[in-house]
């Protein structure tokens, strides 16, 4: 028995040692990884900026799906990364750059970032497209338009119906203080006086949401068949299901708008390749190829001039729509989803 | 060693070997885990004592469970006697309704209820058309719908050792205790629910454990409090990255669900259940 154990043992690590020698080998050939949302996002990401990345320097590169924060926490910690270039929601910046999962960004090498406004730019991090959490309705429940601004959409007497929402306190705690009145350059910095205010706020609306929403494709599938009446929804989303002819408005109006954020891992073997991409993705020949795919839309500002008037309606960045619109501070929004996490869930369970 | 021992190491040494490999070794260092927080060992076990979020999602886990527990072990009852009385071509009809389910992704079955179950889907429309009711009933995004979901994905679960049970029961007991003058309630009562006994508590076992760690289902059917034990874990890894919280969740889990079955062996024959011949 003591040497078939010893032979079972040392049979398995044998096993294990050939499959690390594996796991290296893939790693150093493996192709430049991409890894984004999916959906209306990753389609205009893979058409303007990582095909013809891969084009001009003549090499492949992979776009996989679906981001996730603790994959790339995962990924650093055991020391396999393979993900070079992450997009995530702004929120993971600043959890990655206090938590040390993400590699901080040698500007020198992004010259392209020093014509973004400031917001879109941080030491872990660089906003690439804009996009927004708006509201959208069904149009059949809504057919001559459905609320334009927050406030209308916590009046269920003017526009009566099942709502969605975002399931976590994100996108919320704004959209809340937007509706008891907040001033929008009042919304941030957080203060536990405005996120009670926000919880308050929700919990007002709460009999009235049926569903709280996780995933960007759900907001345009629930509001045509008809099970929401209005929800909070994904700009991107929205414009294509209204492009597939979807029974569904929206409007940028009271929107709370976010970019897409482009991080490194920790410890990516090609982390320079990965800021050679994030550089080209901001030259103005890049970021206004967005225009054309008509979803989520420049990080620069410049960008926009070139768009027709069509185009310019679906635009974050154009001045008609971002004047009136609030932009989401992602480094307050990490500090209140960390602190009233408990306090949301409790809401939630009722 | 004997041969037959040795022969018994041979058989059961692949398995054993891929489960400590693959199973016991990453659950061990998933559990240390909890004892890493920076806090210190039991940090952990404190925030999550100290989280009324946590302990109600517990309960409302461990209800959840028990619900549909009693009612797919009721639905599965009738279902899984009809199999034993079938024959030929009824029964593999039969069988097949109920396996055939069983084949297709959770993930489609459960979209596919959502179809179903919507305020404008055909059992809404079914129901006001023949006056049923005149508002669409709330089948969705509540526990209605989390029970409806979770009821069918388990049910052959407990339809089949069930019928494993019942289909061994030797119809002449019945006619004996027919003759010894017992009448239907007490032939069944005394011969026939004894005999079936062990599939049921088999069956409910199985459906019992497997409701505690669902996840999907109730993410997509469910409300605003329909949180599972599973879900809060699974926001606690991917949401908070607090590794080491989710850790400590899962092992108290672990630790409460070996609880309840060890008092529920104690109190009912689970072995002629799970182990029944």
């Amino acid at each position: 028995m003591r040497r078939r154990t010893f032979l079972a043992t040392a049979a398995a690590a044998g096993a294990m040692t050939g499959l690390g020698a594996f796991r290296n080998a893939a790693r150093a050939d493996r192709p430049f990884t991409f890894t984004s949302w999916g959906g209306a996002l990753s389609d205009a990401e893979k058409a303007a900026f990582t095909d013809p990345f891969a084009a001009l320097k003549g090499i492949e590169i992979i776009n996989a799906s679906p981001t996730e924060t603790a994959k790339i926490k995962a990924m650093v910690e055991s020391g396999n990364v393979e993900w070079d270039l992450v997009d995530v929601g702004g929120r993971t910046v600043w959890q990655g750059g206090e938590d040390g999962f993400l590699e901080q960004l040698d500007m020198s090498k992004i010259p392209n970032a020093a014509a973004l406004e400031k917001g879109w730019v941080s030491p872990y991090g660089i906003a690439t497209s804009t996009g927004a959490s708006i509201m959208a309705w069904s149009s059949t429940a809504f057919p001559d338009g459905g609320p334009q601004s927050w406030a209308e959409f916590w009046d269920v007497k003017r526009f009566p119906g099942p709502r969605g929402l975002y399931k976590y306190f994100y996108y919320n705690y704004e959209a809340a203080l937007l509706a008891a009145g907040v001033k929008r350059d009042e919304v941030f910095p957080y203060t536990t006086e405005k996120a009670d205010m926000a919880l308050a706020k929700v919990k007002e609306l709460k009999p009235h949401v049926s569903v709280w929403w996780g995933a960007g494709a759900q907001p345009p599938q629930l509001l045509s068949t008809g099970e929401l009446a209005l929800s909070s929804a994904w700009s991107g989303r929205m414009l294509a299901a209204e492009a597939e002819g979807a029974p569904v408005g929206h409007t940028y109006k009271d929107g709370i708008a976010w970019a897409n954020w482009w991080v490194i891992p920790k410890g990516s073997p090609k982390v320079d390749l990965a800021h050679e991409l994030l550089n080209f993705a901001l030259s103005e020949e890049r970021q206004a190829e967005l225009l054309t795919l008509k979803t989520y839309g420049p990080v620069l500002g410049a960008a926009t001039a070139g768009a027709d008037e069509e185009t310019k309606k679906v635009l974050v960045m154009t001045p008609e729509n971002i004047e009136n619109m609030l932009i989401l501070n992602e480094e307050e929004a990490n500090k209140y989803s960390r602190a009233y996490e408990e306090q949301w869930n409790q809401l939630m369970l009722g | 060693m004997s041969r037959h021992r040795l022969e018994t190491v041979c058989l059961l040494a692949p398995a054993l070997a891929f489960l400590l490999l693959l199973f016991v070794v990453p659950l061990a260092r998933l559990f240390s885990l909890a004892f890493t927080d920076e806090g210190g060992a039991f940090a952990t076990f404190a925030i999550l004592a100290e989280s009324e979020v946590y302990r109600r999602v517990m309960v409302n886990t461990l209800i959840v469970a028990v619900a549909v527990t009693l009612i797919t072990v009721v639905l599965a009852w009738p279902v899984a006697y009809a199999l034993s009385r079938l024959k030929g071509f009824w029964f593999a009809l039969a069988l097949y309704g109920v396996l055939f389910p069983f084949w297709i992704s959770v993930l489609v079955r459960t979209f596919s209820w959502m179809i179903l179950l919507e305020r404008n889907g055909p059992i809404n429309r079914l129901l006001q058309g023949i006056g049923v009711t005149d508002q669409p009933l709330a089948l969705l995004f509540n526990d209605t719908g989390v029970m409806i979901g979770m009821v069918h994905v388990l049910l052959p679960y407990a339809i089949m050792p069930l019928y494993a049970a019942m289909v061994r029961i030797d119809r002449r007991l019945l006619l004996a205790s027919d003759g010894l003058g017992a009448g239907l309630f007490d032939t069944f009562r005394r011969v026939y629910f004894p005999l079936a006994l062990p599939g049921l508590l088999g069956g409910a076992t199985f459906v019992f454990l497997l409701s505690l760690g669902f996840f999907i289902t109730p993410a997509l059917l469910g409300g605003a409090n329909a949180i599972t034990l599973s879900m809060l874990i699974a926001s606690f890894v991917t949401d908070r990255l607090a590794w080491s919280l989710a850790a400590a969740g899962s092992l108290v889990l672990l630790v409460v669900v070996l609880v309840l079955l060890g008092l529920a062996a104690r109190l009912l024959p689970l072995d002629k259940g799970m182990l029944a011949r």
